[in-house]
């Protein structure tokens, strides 16, 4: 984890109906000057409160919406056809395939909580350099950028939020990992 | 374009760990899960709830459930099924 700063970010479903329930879920728009939804994402939801909330951030222009191109979606079918082949894999859909294929031609933050999709982008040589995110890492991003408010006393406060509000928990290990990254660059001045 | 050309060594290191992982997230969603709730849903949602515990495939548990992601994402939620990543 680097505190390198993206400007751009693309968002699949998985992790649009989490992170619209997030208490703090407009810190994403203070990490990121724009984040994309593909159009098969927007057709994708449903519910009220996501679809409000990805619409009047639409018309904030903090959400903006990428319409797929041919050559977009041919790679996109690439990467679907090659998850499906191989047993080792869980198979990846369409929809964030398309957010994986835009991520490498534009060097944008994949934002993701799709399984299938982190395991592929991390055993596929043309993806490995896509920045995959799933919300530990924009949680952990905005706080060591200080975007949202972190006691020393409580480090996993912000975490415990997000959990508390999405019931989606972070593993152990990582969520740890974390912690101790945070622990070290932000309490040790203080 | 190149696909899952990782040298074998690589490969089959990646996928212990992603292996152990899932194993931690499969004992979790077992340990979560509202099994009085899962058994009584229809035969369909049962097993798609069933599935994605085993395995955490939320879109195939999807298909399996004929239902869109985000509705399926709440049932989880009222099946007290927690996603693990």
């Amino acid at each position: 984890m680097s505190a390198r700063e993206p400007e751009f970010a693309i968002a699949d479903t998985c992790f649009l109906i989490d992170w619209a329930r997030y208490r703090h879920r407009d810190v994403l728009f203070k990490l990121f000057k724009t984040v994309f939804v593909p159009e098969t994402i927007l057709r994708e939801v449903k519910s009220e409160n996501t679809i409000a909330w990805i619409a009047s951030n639409l018309a904030k222009g903090r959400l903006t919406l990428y319409t797929e191109t041919a050559d977009v979606v041919s790679e996109a079918t690439s990467i679907v056809e090659a998850s499906k082949r191989s047993p080792h894999l869980i198979s990846v859909e369409l929809p964030e395939a398309v957010c994986l294929a835009v991520g490498r031609r534009r060097g944008y933050v994949v934002l993701t909580e799709n399984r299938g999709l982190i395991l592929f982008s991390s055993i596929s040589s043309d993806y490995r350099d896509v920045a995959i995110w799933r919300a530990l890492e924009v949680i952990a991003m905005a706080s060591l950028k200080e975007l949202l408010e972190i006691e020393c006393s409580d480090l996993e406060a912000r975490f415990k939020e997000y959990e508390e509000d999405t019931k989606h928990l972070f593993p152990r290990r990582d969520l740890s990992r974390v912690v101790e990254v945070l622990r070290v660059e932000l309490c040790r001045s203080r | 374009m190149r696909f899952l050309e990782l040298n074998s060594a690589d490969l089959d290191e990646v996928l212990k760990r992603y292996a152990e992982e899932e194993a931690e997230a499969r004992e979790v969603r077992r340990r979560y899960a509202d099994w009085d709730y899962i058994r009584k849903q229809p035969p369909r949602i049962r097993a798609a709830l069933e599935y994605y515990v085993e395995t955490g495939d939320i879109r195939r548990a999807c298909l399996i459930a004929g239902m869109d992601l985000e509705d399926f994402r709440e049932l989880l939620r009222r099946a007290n099924i927690p996603v693990v990543v």
